[in-house]
């Protein structure tokens, strides 16, 4: 059909016109060809049908195949290790490329990193439509996700994590499943970060409320970003859930703040008269912040190692714990119960512990380590700062009651 | 256009395949039949059912059958057929406001005057819609002093700005937020603007007006780029003709000129519309949680695994959303320009000829709109740009690109890096577009073909505009990444192909639209001609009809491309495990808790899309349309 190059009125601008169509339609096969089959129940370590047989790609992308031209079938066994994407591409908080190096060269295996980009929730929904999981383990966990994960799936998406050398060592606070599947390996505090020569942070969360911080503050949406979650749980901790999630048996969280009457409802409502802003993402609010919308912004109390990092005045990134509080947000890592490397995984978990590698962690994802024994240089406390008193949920806590806690908020926040 | 023509043409299809030798065998052939084997012939006349069939295909499996297996959860509920997920969200004040409760039973005349009153609630699903039609009106506001400055005006570099006129259309809604915040913030450029002529500051940020701005940035263009083509088409004869009849030049534009127009101005409001009812993360990153649309939901509770309530409020954007797009086509069905134009009208020269009031007064109104202009369309990006090349510490450097050339030189093989993304994106755009292409001539063919229902079908073969992206990122990944177990097997379709393929389906719609109304307007007497000299359906429409709408399918194309440059949600979830990420993700993936990279990558973004579309509107000739 395009072999035809003799038309009758032939204008080469027409010629190319028909090329274009009728390869348009042999385009449409290649892109119907693009599909793979593999056997079910193969335990082939891949299993992702990827497959495309487009050019472009230097390096294919199955398993096996992918690293320095190793063969998949020589003996070295390759470990996947599922993660969100920054911990190896984003430019400031990827630890990732590290890890790999240094394993490797340590244990004669091959890591794979996979990223997809609903991170866990790629592997709930792997599970819930009865898809091979083509990870190893995942590697940051945190107890929302365990919770949301053990609410969906009936079958255990990831094992006890068992025997994993080192993990006596990781900080009490922060072992967060009390089914012991997921070991953490960093925490991060989220807090306040000011600029000290616009305004003076409040040391309470009343402060907050003050006139003189009418319109200074920037959150994020906690139904989407895990900053602003981490702020609204802070602010249940503080205030109580005034009986929100409670469905009968189920007690109310009390706050720290002794008055019953007083909820996380109440607070917000007070808030958002003074005129809080909730954005949607983490960068929404620190770029409006960095742009000088509102002096105050929900954020990481690591920021001033990125603003040291490039030159930025530390006056302007300055901290705050509010009444000496910050929420922690311990990452964990766990093995899936369908792991094909399970024992390679759990060595991983070790690895992962060990103080050197701690330290780099901590350094390189700009957070803390998870153990007492990591090295880390010492002057990284005066830049990483932590709260004299860190508070989170349990997974027990937030269990059942989550959801609800959110609802609510955002019934009221958005119910005008 | 009279129906009995068009009939016949209906009845052309069953022609086809039964073959009509008769017709074939007779001497007289449209070309010069030597080399062509009867073979060759054969399959030219089932080329467009094969087409077709193919288009079916290709939809069926990357969009229907995904999305599908989401919407469903909304009526399945732990295997069971149920439709008190709807019952729940309809009566549910939060959502619907004061029309919940006309559907939790209250009489008709109570919710007016709830809706009346001074404290009415829209709920979340009215808000959305009333946002929408704001931003819909903005963006005709803003794109029809364009369209109204590139049809009727020459000047140096018209055909440049009409191609980047796109551009807009493909920015991530990250580099947008940036822009803008730069722009409209307290200490942005409009401030030092307003400052410098002593007026007081303006507090845009976190508004409506800011979301609605945004809306039109990202849609002023595509009512531009239609209105434009469709003005351009206008016959220089009939206005010649009607100004000869005595009738003044205002007149003429009202009676001959804006018949023509209307309908392209419409179908980009009606387009802006859908676009603005889904929007999402632009809403929350320049206006706040206060005012977050229903796509804000469908993400929350997607993110959150609540599936049912997802999915039913994604089917209840879908409706509104194909209502819309709905009432456009029955309009456009009704309203189709007979006349294409042989000659365009004369373009006019930006400066004016005489001093008179007439030709002063519309390039003085011009000249407003263009500091207008400069400030929504040109100041965000200008800001972007200048956001790429500052520091940490506020002062101008190189850094972030020097981030980006390292990446590409020393980053591991599962690192996305900075060429690649350029690379894939291209071959993806110009591939989809080849895809996309096909996909849209035939829909457009089918549907402007005279049966029962066939509005119904092209509503339907418009819902890929109208379904909740971030179902359709989900519906892919159940329905073609994890694959279906078929007989021990499991297949599973992912990689360079089905991204190709998905951004096709997402842009095919746009070609659909630039070419069905030329089709449905052509004299359809061409067509009888060709059929009775022997043609082939398939081959009338590639020698007569399709070189007779060329416009309207180079217009469809480029936003095929501009769709596949743009696209994020399908491309991530397909590129999955493989390296066939494109620039949107690398924009994404090297955000940090620095956005300098990111942002320089953006500029690559723009950078890349501007040239391809000078490019590809250069090749297409002058007739480069939309």
């Amino acid at each position: 059909m395009i072999d035809e190059t003799t038309e009758a009125d032939g204008s080469t601008g027409r010629h190319t016109r028909r090329r274009f169509i009728a390869l348009g339609g042999a385009a449409g096969v290649a892109g119907l060809a693009g599909c793979s089959a593999e056997r079910t129940g193969d335990d082939g370590s891949g299993g992702s049908g990827d497959s495309d047989g487009n050019e472009t790609n230097g390096d294919g992308s199955d398993g096996d195949a992918e690293d320095a031209g190793e063969d998949g079938e020589s003996e070295t066994p390759t470990l996947t290790v599922a993660t969100y994407g920054a911990f190896i591409d984003a430019p400031s908080v990827s630890p990732g490329e590290w890890l790999k190096g240094e394993f490797e060269s340590r244990v004669d295996a091959t890591l794979e990193w996979a990223t997809p980009d609903n991170e866990v929730n790629h592997y709930v929904e792997r599970a819930a439509s009865g898809a091979p999981i083509d990870a190893d383990l995942y590697v940051g966990l945190t107890t929302e996700d365990l919770v949301r994960i053990d609410e969906e799936l009936d079958d255990d998406l990831f094992s006890a994590a068992g025997d994993v050398d080192g993990a006596d060592a990781v900080r009490d606070g922060l072992r967060f499943d009390p089914f012991e599947r997921a070991v953490p390996f960093d925490t991060g505090y989220v807090s306040l970060v000011y600029d000290g020569t616009e305004t003076e942070a409040p040391e309470t969360f009343e402060g907050l409320l003050a006139e003189e911080h009418r319109g200074d503050l920037i959150a994020q949406n906690p139904g989407g970003s895990s900053t602003g979650r981490a702020f609204l749980l802070h602010t249940i901790s503080r205030f109580g859930d005034g009986g929100v999630a409670a469905d009968g048996d189920e007690e109310a969280v009390e706050g720290d703040d002794g008055d019953p009457d007083y909820d996380y409802l109440d607070y917000w409502a007070e808030l958002q008269d003074n005129d809080v802003r909730v954005l949607g993402s983490w960068d929404d609010a620190y770029t409006s912040w960095s742009e000088g919308e509102a002096p105050i912004v929900v954020s990481y109390s690591t920021d001033q190692v990125f603003a040291d990092m490039e030159g930025a005045d530390l006056q302007e990134h300055r901290i705050r714990f509010l009444n000496d509080q910050a929420y922690a947000t311990p990452e964990g890592m766990a093995v899936f119960a369908d792991a094909d490397e399970p024992d390679l995984a759990r060595e991983f978990m070790s690895f992962m512990l060990e103080p050197e590698v701690q330290g780099e962690i901590a350094q390189r994802n700009v957070a803390f380590p998870a153990t007492d024994t990591a090295e880390l240089p010492e002057d990284y406390a005066e830049l990483a700062q932590e709260p004299a008193d860190p508070v989170t949920f349990t997974y027990d806590q937030l269990q059942g009651s989550l959801d609800a806690w959110i609802t609510a908020w955002e019934r009221q926040y958005r119910g005008n | 256009m009279s129906d009995g023509s068009r009939g016949r043409d209906g009845s052309d299809g069953s022609d086809e395949s039964d073959g009509t030798d008769n017709r074939r065998d007779r001497p007289v052939r449209l070309r010069d039949g030597n080399r062509t084997t009867r073979l060759g012939d054969r399959i030219e006349r089932r080329a467009l059912t094969g087409l077709a069939a193919a288009t079916v295909a290709v939809l069926a499996l990357v969009f229907y059958y995904p999305v599908g297996t989401v919407l469903v959860e909304s009526v399945v509920v732990d295997g069971a057929v149920t439709l008190g997920v709807f019952a729940d969200l309809l009566r549910d004040p939060f959502y619907f406001g004061e029309l919940a409760r006309l559907f939790a039973g209250e009489s008709p005349l109570a919710v007016v005057r709830g809706l009346l009153g001074a404290d009415r609630r829209l709920g979340i699903v009215g808000f959305t819609a009333y946002q929408a039609a704001l931003s819909t009106i903005a963006s005709v506001a803003l794109g029809l002093p364009a369209a109204y400055l590139l049809a009727r005006f020459e000047f140096p570099g018209r055909r440049t700005l009409r191609s980047l006129t796109i551009v807009p259309f493909v920015l991530p809604s990250i580099m947008v937020a940036v822009g803008y915040v730069a722009t409209f913030g307290r200490n942005g450029t409009l401030n030092a603007v307003l400052g410098a002529v002593g007026l007081g500051p303006v507090d845009l940020m976190f508004t409506l007006e800011a979301i609605v701005i945004a809306h039109a940035f990202y849609n002023a263009p595509l009512v531009a780029r239609v209105t434009t083509a469709a003005w351009e088409s206008v016959d220089a004869g009939a206005v010649e003709t009607a100004r000869s009849l005595g009738a003044s030049p205002a007149r003429a534009f009202l009676h001959v000129v804006a018949p023509q127009v209307y309908p392209a101005v419409l179908m980009g409001a009606a387009l802006t519309f859908v676009f603005t009812f889904g929007t999402f993360p632009i809403v929350l990153a320049l206006g706040g949680f206060e005012l977050a649309t229903v796509e804000v939901f469908v993400y929350r509770l997607a993110r959150d695994l609540n599936y049912a309530e997802a999915a039913a409020l994604a089917v209840v954007e879908l409706v509104i959303s194909l209502s819309v797009l709905g009432a456009y086509l029955r309009y456009e069905a009704r309203h189709t320009v007979t006349s294409r134009g042989v000659r365009p009208l004369p373009r006019r020269p930006l400066l004016p000829s005489a001093p008179t009031a007439r030709e002063v007064l519309p390039r003085l109104g011009l000249g407003v709109y263009g500091v207008v202009a400069a400030l929504v369309f040109l100041a965000p990006l200008a800001s972007m740009v200048l956001a790429s090349v500052t520091g940490g510490d506020g002062g101008l450097t190189l850094e972030h690109y020097r981030f980006l050339l390292e990446r590409q030189r020393t980053g591991a093989a599962f690192q996305v890096r900075p060429w690649p993304a350029v690379r894939n994106s291209l071959v993806f755009a110009a591939a989809s577009a080849l895809v996309a292409l096909p996909m849209g001539v035939v829909v457009a063919v089918i549907t402007t073909r005279e049966y029962r229902g066939r509005k119904l079908v092209d509503a339907v073969a418009m819902a890929p505009f109208a379904v909740s992206g971030i179902l359709v990122g989900l519906g892919l990944l159940r329905g073609l990444v994890f694959g279906v177990e078929v007989a021990g097997w499991r297949i599973a379709v992912a990689g360079s192909a089905a991204i190709v393929a998905a951004h096709a389906v997402a842009g095919y719609p746009f070609v659909v639209r630039t070419v069905a109304p030329g089709l449905e307007s052509l004299d359809r007497s061409l067509i009888e001609s060709a059929r009775a000299l022997g043609a082939s359906r398939a081959r009338v429409l590639r020698d007569v009809e399709l070189p007779l709408v060329w416009p309207g399918v180079v217009a469809g194309a480029a936003f095929a491309v501009a769709i596949s440059m743009g696209e994020f949600t399908a491309t991530v979830v397909l590129a999955t495990g493989a390296d066939a990420y494109t620039m949107p993700i690398a924009i994404e993936r090297f955000i940090g808790r620095r956005l300098g990279p990111a942002t320089a990558m953006g500029v690559v973004l723009l950078v890349v899309t501007g040239v391809s579309f000078v490019v590809i509107e250069r090749l297409g000739g002058e007739y480069d349309g939309i």
